[in-house]
Order: C-alpha cells, then sequence, then structure tokens
C-alpha cells in the first residue's frame, strides 16, 4: 500500500500543487491556500502520510484548529482513513494521544501533560474562566470595589476618564468592563508583563490605573484555591512552562497549525518553541481571509512567516501555493480576485506589500455563465423586496435543495438592511435564522419563557435609571407582556403559573413563619438541629405549608439530621429552616416544565419532524444559561432567598441584564451549521470556512472602525506592523473578500445608493452599467445544487448514536443533537466522563505493569 | 499504587477530563451529576479492580469504514473496546454506564454490538478472539438503595452481590443485518426523524431484575418528558378514565430520597457568607 493506491481508494485525485503539500514533511512548510482550494483534505492526507508512511507516533504531532469543529471533522476524517489502513494491515493508531484541538485547548491538554513537566510530575491544570465568566468576574461590584480602593479612585470619576480613555462613548460599568477586558486579553496575548507594561503607563496615570487594575485581576485569577485562567493567560501559562524546560522542544515532530492568518503574537511564541527541536512547523492559511484582528489577531504572523522562520529556526521555508478553487463558478472566482486588486497594498518604501501578491488564484469551473449579479441601483426597501422575490424564485425552482443554502451576509446584523430584509423575506412567508441579528434575548423563545418566569418570581423594581437599565426595564414589561398573551391563550399554562406563584409566595412565608418560631422558642438560629427537640415544635407552627410540615416530617431527612449530629458536624437550626422552606425546583427544572405546553410543545415537534429547526436551538441555548445560572449562584431557590429578594436581584438584575447587555450568544452550532427550513442571516465573521450554493452579500457599507486597544498597544510592541491608518481599509477589504468567496453557484449583491449609504469604494468601482442587475438575470442558465458528497464521511458511534437512537430517538434528538443541558438527568457527557477517567486508570495500570516488568 | 494512591489517581484524573472536556464541547452537567460519574469510576475500581488490573489494551478503537445506508450516504462505524489478553486467550470488553440490570434486560442490544466488534476484530483485523462481555458501571437500583440507607452492612453487602460483567455469547450470523439496521438509523438522523416510541412501547418492562416498564427506566429520567407526546399519553392512560392530573404530572421530582438528596447536593450551606 502506497499514498497513491490510497488516494484511489478514496477517490481523491489531487492536484500537483497539493500532492507536493501532502509529500511535503521535512523543514517548515508555508503553504498559501486560497478560498476553496482543498486546504482541509491536504491537511487530511498530509497528516496520513505522517502517521502511515512516515510512522509518526500520533503522540508527536501537534495539530492545532481554528475551532473545535474543525478539529472533529478532521480527527473523525482521519479515524475513517485509518481505520481502513488498520483493517488492510493490522497497524494500530492510536489518535487519543494526538495533540489536536484549539490552540486553547492544547494549551490546557499541555498544562496537565507530564511530557511537559521537568520532572514529569502529574500537574493540577488551571480551570478554565470562559467568555462570560470573566465578564462575569471583572463586573462583579466587590471586584470593583476592590480595584477603586486599590487606585484611590471614586467610581464616578473612573467612569468618566475611562470613557476618555477608551472612547467609548459610554459611562456604564458594563462598557467600561467591556472596554477593560479586551485591553486586558490584549496584554496577555502579547505577553506583556506588569513591568514591562509600567515603563509605558509611567506617563499616562489613567494608563497606569489600569496596569494596576490589570495586576490585581491576574492575582485573583491566580490565588484562589484552585488557580483560574481566561482564554488568553491559558496560552501565557502554556508559554510559561515551555520556557522553563528546554525539553519540550523535542516532545512534537510536527507542528502543524490550520488558519494562521488569525493567530496571535503568543501562539506565534508557542508554536515556534515547540518546533525548535525538529523545525517541522507546517502553516496553513489566507491572509486575504484575515478576521481577527479585533481579538488581537496579527495577520503579519502569516505575511511574514518566512521571515520569522529565519529569526526562531534559522531556516528558510518551503512555501506551496493552492491556488485552484474548487467552490465557486467562475465568475465569482474573477470576481473577489478583481476585488482584492482594488487595494494598494504596497509598503510607503515601495520595497514589497503588506499582503502575499501573486497568488494566481483561480477558478476550477469553466461555467463562464453570469454568477455574480447586483440588486438594481435603488434604496434598501426596494432592494429588500427585490431580492426576497429572487429568493421566492430558487425556492420555487428547486434551484436550491433547502432555505438553508442560501446565506444572507453582513458586516454587522444590527444594520437597517437586515431589518428590512429580513421582513421582506417573512412577507413572503419564508423563515429566517439570524443567531447574532437580534440579541438573543429579543428572540421570541426567549423572551416567552423570561416573561413567564418573572410572572413567576415578579419583577424587580424600577428604579428610574436612564439608558440600558431602562431599556431592560421596558424588555421586562414586554416579556411580561408576551406571557400574559401566552396565558390568555392556554388555561393551563395559566393555572401552572399561577400555582407556581403562589408557591414561591408560600417558600418565603414559611421561612419567615419559622424564623419567627426559632426566635419565639428562644432558640438559637446557629445552633444544632435535633429532630428529637426541634421537629414537632417547628411542623407544629401555624400558617406554615403542607409541603414546608412534609419537609420537616421527612424520615430521610432525620436521618441525615441524626448522622450529622453523631459526625459531630450538626445541621444549624438555620439551615434546616431554610431547606424545609425551599422550593423543590430549580429554573432549569422549571423550564423543562414549562416546555410542556402547547407554544413550547410545538416547537419539538418541529424539530422532531424535522421542519424547523430554529426554536429547538433558542430553547438549548435557554437551558445553557439556565445552568450557567446555577453554577455560579445556586441551584435551590430557598425561602431565604426569596425573602431577602436575592433571588430575583441575582437572576433578573445581574445574571439576565449582564446576557441582555452583552447581546451575546454563544452559539456555535454542532454538525448541522444551520437549521433546516431557514434562510440564515450571518456575520461575516461566522461564515469563516463555510460555503453556500447562494450568497447574498446584504450590504456594502463601509464603517470604519477606529480599533483603540489596537492603538493603545501599539507603541508597547516593537514589531513591523500593518501602519494604523492603512488598517482599516486593510481589513474591510479581507471581510468583504470573505464574503464574495463563500459563493458557490451565484453570488447577488445588494448595491443600495441613497441618502445616507456609504458603499465601500471598491465596489463603488466594480459595480457599473456593465454588471447584470437582478432584473435581468435568467435563472435558466444557473445550476441547480447537486448535493454534494462530504469530503469527509461522517462517523457514527454504536453506542452513543446507534443505540441512543434505538432507544428513544426524541432523546437522541434534545440532549446528543441540539445539546440541551439536562436538569436531572444523566447524558452523554456524563458517559464520557466515566469513560475518560477508566481509561486512564487503566493505561495508568497497564503501565506500571510495564514498569515493573522492566 | 496503593489504594489511597490509586483513589486519588482516580479523582485527580476525573477532574482533569471535565475541564477539558468542558472546554471543547462546553458545559453540560450539573455538579450533582458530576458526583455521581465519580463515584461510579471509583466503585467500579473498588468492585472490579482485579479485573482492571488485567486489561492489557485500553479504549480501542474499532472503525468499519466504507458503509452506505439505503439512502447512498457515505459513513463509518465506530466502537470502543478494551482487551484482556491472558494465558493466551483474548476477552474483549466493552465498558457501559448503564446498569447491569438494563444490559441483561435487552441482551441482544448488546450481543449485537460485540459481534460487529468482534467481526472488526476478527475478519478485519484478523486476530485472535475468544470470549466477550460487557461491564455495567451504572448503579443499579438495589445498590442505589443500600447507599442511600448509608449503612455499612447493607452497602457491603450490596456491593458483594453486585455483578457487573455479563457475558455475552459470539454470534457471527447476525452481523449483516445488524450493519443494514444501522444504516437505516443514520438516515434517519440525517433526515431529522425524532419521534418518540409510540406509547405502548412505553409500558414494556426494559430491566432483568426488577421488571421496570420504559416509561420508569428510560422516561422519568427524562427532563425532555414533559413535552412528550407518547410519555404524556402513557401517564394518562396510567391513571385510568380521569385521566392523569396535570400538576401531578409536572410536579413530578422524582420520590422523596431523590428529592432529599437533591436538596443535599445543591441547597446553600453557607448561609451567611453568601452575597
Amino acid at each position: 500500500m502506497n499514498l497513491d493506491t490510497m488516494f484511489a481508494q478514496s477517490g481523491f485525485t489531487p492536484n500537483p500543487q497539493q500532492e507536493r503539500a501532502i509529500k511535503h514533511l521535512s523543514n517548515p512548510l508555508f503553504l498559501i491556500a486560497g478560498p476553496g482550494s482543498g486546504k482541509t483534505r491536504v491537511l487530511l492526507w498530509r497528516t496520513v502520510n505522517l502517521l502511515v508512511f512516515q510512522k509518526i507516533d500520533p503522540k508527536r504531532i501537534f495539530l492545532s484548529t481554528f475551532t473545535e469543529k474543525a478539529a472533529k471533522q478532521l480527527r473523525d476524517g482521519l479515524e475513517t482513513i485509518l481505520g481502513q489502513v488498520t483493517n488492510q494491515t493490522g497497524r494500530r493508531f492510536n489518535l487519543s494521544k494526538m495533540y489536536i484541538g484549539t490552540v486553547h485547548s492544547l494549551c490546557q491538554r499541555m498544562l496537565g501533560d507530564r511530557r511537559f513537566v521537568p520532572d514529569r510530575s502529574r500537574q493540577q491544570i488551571p480551570s478554565l474562566l470562559d467568555e462570560l465568566d470573566q465578564y462575569f468576574l471583572l463586573h462583579h461590584y466587590r471586584f470593583w470595589e476592590e480595584f477603586l480602593s486599590e487606585i484611590g479612585m471614586e467610581r464616578e470619576q473612573f467612569l468618566e476618564e475611562q470613557k476618555d480613555f477608551f472612547k467609548n462613548g459610554s459611562r456604564s460599568r458594563h462598557q467600561a468592563t467591556v472596554s477593560m477586558i479586551s485591553l486586558f486579553n490584549r496584554w496577555s496575548e502579547e505577553n506583556l508583563p506588569v513591568e514591562e507594561l509600567r515603563k509605558f503607563s509611567s506617563c499616562d496615570a489613567f494608563l497606569d490605573k489600569l496596569v494596576t487594575i490589570y495586576q490585581l485581576y491576574l492575582q485573583k485569577l491566580r490565588g484562589g484555591k484552585h488557580r483560574q485562567a481566561d482564554f488568553s493567560l491559558l496560552q501565557q501559562e502554556a508559554l510559561q512552562m515551555l520556557m522553563n524546560n528546554d525539553r519540550v522542544i523535542h516532545e512534537f515532530e510536527h507542528i502543524i497549525i490550520d488558519e494562521y492568518q488569525d493567530t496571535n503574537a503568543i501562539q506565534e511564541k508557542i508554536f515556534f518553541r515547540l518546533a525548535e527541536g525538529h523545525k517541522n512547523i507546517c502553516v496553513v492559511g489566507d491572509d486575504d481571509q484575515a478576521l481577527y484582528r479585533f481579538r488581537g489577531a496579527t495577520v503579519e504572523n502569516f505575511v511574514q512567516f518566512p521571515q520569522r522562520c529565519q529569526e526562531y529556526l534559522q531556516v528558510k521555508p518551503t512555501e506551496i501555493k493552492l491556488s485552484v478553487n474548487y467552490r465557486s463558478r467562475k465568475k465569482i472566482v474573477d470576481f473577489y480576485t478583481a476585488f482584492m486588486e482594488q487595494e494598494d497594498w504596497g509598503r510607503e518604501d515601495g520595497k514589497g506589500f503588506y499582503r502575499l501578491a501573486d497568488k494566481g488564484i483561480r477558478a476550477n469551473s469553466i461555467d463562464t455563465r453570469a454568477s455574480v449579479i447586483a440588486s438594481t441601483n435603488t434604496d434598501n426597501e426596494s432592494i429588500a423586496e427585490e431580492i426576497a422575490l429572487l429568493v421566492k424564485k430558487l425556492l420555487d425552482e428547486k434551484k436550491v435543495a433547502d432555505p438553508n443554502q442560501i446565506a444572507f451576509l453582513f458586516s454587522s446584523l444590527k444594520a437597517r438592511p437586515v431589518v428590512l430584509m429580513k421582513r421582506a423575506l417573512e412577507k413572503m412567508g419564508l423563515n429566517v435564522y439570524a443567531p447574532r441579528a437580534t440579541r438573543f434575548f429579543e428572540l421570541e423563545e426567549p423572551i416567552a419563557v423570561m416573561g413567564l418566569f418573572l410572572s413567576i418570581f415578579g419583577k424587580p423594581q424600577d428604579n428610574g435609571y436612564a439608558g440600558d437599565y431602562q431599556r431592560f426595564q421596558e424588555w421586562m414589561e414586554l416579556c411580561l407582556k408576551r406571557a400574559e398573551e401566552l396565558m390568555k391563550e392556554d388555561q393551563h399554562l395559566a393555572r401552572y403559573i399561577s400555582k407556581k406563584r403562589m408557591e414561591v409566595e408560600q417558600t418565603a412565608k414559611d421561612y419567615q413563619l419559622l424564623t419567627g418560631k426559632v426566635e419565639e422558642e428562644g432558640w438559637d438560629l446557629q445552633g444544632p438541629y435535633d429532630p428529637d427537640i426541634h421537629k414537632q415544635i417547628l411542623k407544629d407552627t401555624e400558617g406554615i405549608s403542607k409541603e414546608a410540615k412534609k419537609g420537616l416530617g421527612s424520615y430521610v431527612l432525620d436521618r441525615i439530621a441524626k448522622r450529622k449530629l453523631e459526625e459531630n458536624e450538626p445541621f444549624t437550626l438555620h439551615y434546616i429552616v431554610n431547606r424545609v422552606s425551599s422550593l423543590d425546583w430549580s429554573v432549569l427544572d422549571c423550564f423543562y416544565r414549562l416546555c410542556r405546553f402547547k407554544y413550547f410543545q410545538q416547537m419539538f415537534e418541529l424539530a422532531e419532524n424535522g421542519t424547523d429547526e430554529g426554536p429547538i436551538w433558542n430553547l438549548s441555548q435557554m437551558t445553557k444559561y439556565l445552568a450557567r445560572y446555577m453554577e455560579q449562584n445556586q441551584v435551590v431557590i430557598s425561602g431565604r432567598l426569596l425573602v431577602e429578594n436575592r433571588f430575583v436581584q441575582s437572576f433578573f438584575m445581574g445574571f439576565v441584564y449582564s446576557l441582555y447587555r452583552l447581546g451575546e450568544t454563544e452559539l456555535e452550532n454542532g454538525d448541522n451549521p444551520f437549521p433546516k427550513g431557514r434562510i440564515p442571516f450571518l456575520t461575516i465573521h461566522q461564515s469563516k470556512g463555510l460555503e453556500f450554493p447562494v450568497v447574498i452579500l446584504g450590504s456594502l457599507n463601509s464603517k470604519r472602525r477606529t480599533q483603540r486597544v489596537e492603538e493603545i498597544v501599539r507603541p508597547m510592541l516593537n514589531r513591523n506592523s500593518e501602519p494604523l491608518e492603512k488598517v482599516p481599509d486593510f481589513d474591510m477589504m479581507r471581510m468583504y473578500y470573505v464574503a464574495l468567496s463563500r459563493a458557490e453557484n451565484l453570488l447577488v449583491i445588494a448595491n443600495a445608493r441613497g441618502r445616507g449609504i456609504s458603499t465601500f469604494k471598491p465596489f463603488k468601482e466594480m459595480l457599473d452599467k456593465k454588471t447584470l442587475r437582478i432584473p435581468d438575470f435568467d435563472l435558466a442558465t444557473l445550476p441547480a445544487v447537486i448535493m454534494k458528497q462530504d469530503v469527509l464521511p461522517r462517523i457514527y458511534s454504536y453506542t452513543s448514536d446507534f443505540l441512543l437512537y434505538q432507544k428513544c430517538p426524541r432523546q437522541y434528538m434534545v440532549f446528543r443533537k441540539y445539546g440541551f443541558v439536562p436538569s436531572r438527568s444523566q447524558t452523554m457527557f456524563f458517559g464520557t466522563l466515566v469513560h475518560k477517567t477508566i481509561e486512564d486508570l487503566h493505561n495508568r495500570l497497564i503501565s506500571l505493569k510495564r514498569e515493573v516488568k522492566l | 499504587m496503593d489504594q489511597k494512591e490509586v483513589r486519588q489517581f482516580i479523582i485527580d484524573a476525573f477532574e482533569e477530563n471535565y475541564e477539558l472536556m468542558r472546554m471543547e464541547g462546553g458545559h453540560a452537567i450539573t455538579g450533582e451529576a458530576k458526583q455521581k460519574a465519580l463515584e461510579q469510576v471509583l466503585l467500579y475500581w473498588e468492585k472490579l479492580h482485579e479485573l482492571a488490573e488485567r486489561v492489557t489494551d485500553t479504549e480501542i478503537l474499532l472503525t468499519l469504514p466504507e458503509q452506505r445506508t439505503p439512502a447512498g450516504r457515505k459513513y463509518t462505524i465506530q466502537g470502543v473496546v478494551d482487551i484482556v489478553e491472558e494465558n493466551g486467550e483474548t476477552v474483549m470488553y466493552d465498558v457501559k454506564t448503564h446498569d447491569c440490570d438494563t444490559v441483561a434486560g435487552n441482551p441482544e442490544l448488546y450481543e449485537v454490538q460485540l459481534n460487529i466488534y468482534a467481526y472488526i476484530w476478527q475478519t478485519l483485523r484478523r486476530q485472535s478472539l475468544d470470549g466477550a462481555g460487557i461491564i455495567a458501571t451504572g448503579q443499579t437500583e438495589a445498590l442505589k438503595e443500600a447507599f442511600r440507607s448509608n449503612q455499612e452492612e447493607k452497602i457491603i453487602q450490596a456491593v458483594e452481590e453486585w455483578d457487573p460483567v455479563i457475558t455475552i455469547p459470539l454470534d457471527p450470523d447476525r452481523v449483516e443485518a445488524t450493519i443494514c439496521r444501522f444504516g437505516e438509523v443514520v438516515d434517519r438522523i440525517e433526515d431529522c426523524k425524532f419521534h418518540p416510541p409510540d406509547w405502548t412501547k412505553l409500558k414494556e418492562p426494559v430491566t432483568a431484575r426488577k421488571t421496570l416498564p420504559f416509561a420508569t427506566h428510560v422516561c422519568r429520567n427524562c427532563d425532555v418528558r414533559f413535552s412528550c407526546r407518547s410519555y404524556r399519553t402513557y401517564a394518562q392512560n396510567q391513571t385510568g378514565k380521569s385521566g392523569l392530573k396535570m400538576e401531578k404530572f409536572l410536579d413530578d421530582y422524582g420520590n422523596d430520597e431523590e428529592q432529599q438528596e437533591w436538596m443535599d447536593g445543591n441547597l446553600e450551606s453557607d448561609l451567611d457568607g453568601l452575597e
């Protein structure tokens, strides 16, 4: 068996560049991969080549991808191909030891891996603070009190100064927190230690204060009983570990980094450090598709890779260009290639370019019929109608198989054309899926759920502040109104909600009555609880509910309480009072019960039929938020929390309000990227790495974003970077390039004109009288979508897919496919966790046995 | 490693896996479920340490690539097993996190599974195999009861009586039909067909020892049962003509013991330190 016979078996015929890349294995490889050029396949086969023919041990390969989803695809692909090899040759491959994943997860893995620790001892890995956790920590009023006293500033004064400093136009704690987070993360990603930052902040008093806050934040994460790290610091920790141990440079024989144009400064240091020993580093990317500067990515990592290789490794990389596009029809490729030429990428000194020039991008397709069309040159309203009509025709004439094959892309989903376009489509009876178009909490499903929760627990008082606060109060009113409507439509629901409301009221009352009783009896609330002494008297408290009586009377509770007494760790009376006056359900329990009512139930049914997946994704997201609240705060809603109004405050005014303001969803869908039956509305960033038969570029605006953090950080860096004044245009070029290159069969450009509409200059040049307009487009020339066989066949597990589905398809759908967080049932996550740990145990035992033998 | 060290090893490995999985796939279980998962591994070690120490190869990935569904989709079947090789004999084990009563209640499901694995192992990889079995680490009702009682002798006895290893007979004839059925399931998943089983199936027993019906064993442990048509029809039919009162139906949070356990694990204990 050799590579060529394997290609043949898999029906893959690589082009010469692809083949060269797959077979080039030693020394640095600089792989410049244009859109749709078969990059994933090349990565896959190159890795197969390493594992099968070069006999590289999987644990000696480090392969980093941009998302977990991409990592999973590659892993699945490898397992399929390697499975064939095993079946034919008997050779086995243990991929679980291979380092494949996002940089963050690989960093976390290295931190816990004995291989990287000088004395090979087991390390405690830091627990991860994700973006929301980080926000909640930095936004917490206690943190604010702490740092304000540390920097000796009043809150109002701080808010005022930060507004000027960050130019964020807001004096709110929320906005200040968001701005600080982006600066702090950038500092961490540039690996700038506090002492270094002080050198720059000495001449700027406010910057100096920010450095102090950053320092305090670092202490907080590192000083707790369990070390924590946010995404950026996780990388810093990993780098530090790697720098402290010289053996690490030989641990990986091959370092492969995908989407290299979107890596940051600290990641580059990590990769080169790991590659120091064997020098086999392969980077894959496309500078034209760099999108993540706002998250600290530096496209220079890619553009200047040859120089960096010289600096770090003293070798020159081999450069291979993957330039044949297999995705798009010819005119589409021609269009976006010409688009990129509209900008002057030359350096001021005339020596070279800020972009990798001469990519030689060309289409594989020889279909030269029209595939790029623009709307009529008119106002946004008319354009929306014109495009909606076109979409309807595409569907009616079966040019696409499902609405989810038509993607609308926008630079931002908060713009007016988005609303107009959505409205126009809905008027035609077409459903839209726009996970980031509105804030999550402005979607129909969360409004209904929150409205019902507000009806149960009561709305927090309005203290009359302006701004976001007022908008949030109005939003809660809106939710309540919606809940009223739903209850009017469904008597059962109304009855259920009123029953829950009564339980909440009664629970608070129980708590008050019982603490009153304790006081009346002259007992100490902090004293030990002994069922023999206290139980009956408490049970006889007048006016308490039968639930509280039942709680006090529980034999199980008696047994636990007695045991606690014997163990000399008795429950306090306060604990018992609180326990028996607690709701026996959590917010998540309540959510699952609300799903029983018609309004929600029909959403489940739509998903069960495969008709519409939009609502079920939103419900799934809801369970994630509720579970997060419970994890951060508490699960049980006790009488005490209700009496002191703490629950309502922490849930609505703390948690939900923050999410509402952040306006974020953490959505990264699993296998099926976009719900069936709906037309996706995406930001261009969300469309990264995806392709669609039809793409509609919804607006061509040229809003320049000044990158304040970039401005602050630039002086602190000693780097050959793109000039600040060029950055906005460069970034916009790359963003639109990504958008244009997503289309396979048809690219439609909304070309609005009129008052207040700004058009990005290169589009003005390219869209003119010669451009084919929608009304003149002959739909008959458009080929229908051929269902493409996935490059990588899907892997189905006997147990977690087949058996689970056999048991109950609906349960499979909810927990496995849509990832609902269960409240009380056990799921996949549970099983995998047990399995992985048993595997670790077995491995440990096996290696111990080997040691004994030796 | 002495017992204490193994225990500590399990706890550390467990925590690390939890953190890594949370990062890779997002967080997905409550603190209480996490505790249960750890207990399961610890109990596995306590009961089956002799078997665990004999394992020669763990988590071996078995794949059956190049399969096609009836609708023409290409896919790969995957499974994972542990291997014990001793005195020239090879036995294949599959570790399952459900309890042995459930496994014994549906032997054919697992027989077919291990037979497919055996097929990959023997026919495709040409390696010898002398036996196969399931290790069911989940707690049976009897075990759960014993732990709840918190009485040492009861627990010891229950652990003693617990038999989590189930031997599976090897019979290669059934492989083909199952692979065919597998393909149909893949098509149904890809076509988004997710209807629950008919409500009458919910009445059928699924476990071996205690004859728990599907509705109790599977549905009562499923948070989305309330919005499930089949479960509701089942519940209504259980209580005779008057139908189950909705309130009672929705206020099912398990029995008193489960409820107290839930409180125990989740109620704030630090009443004065909370903000």
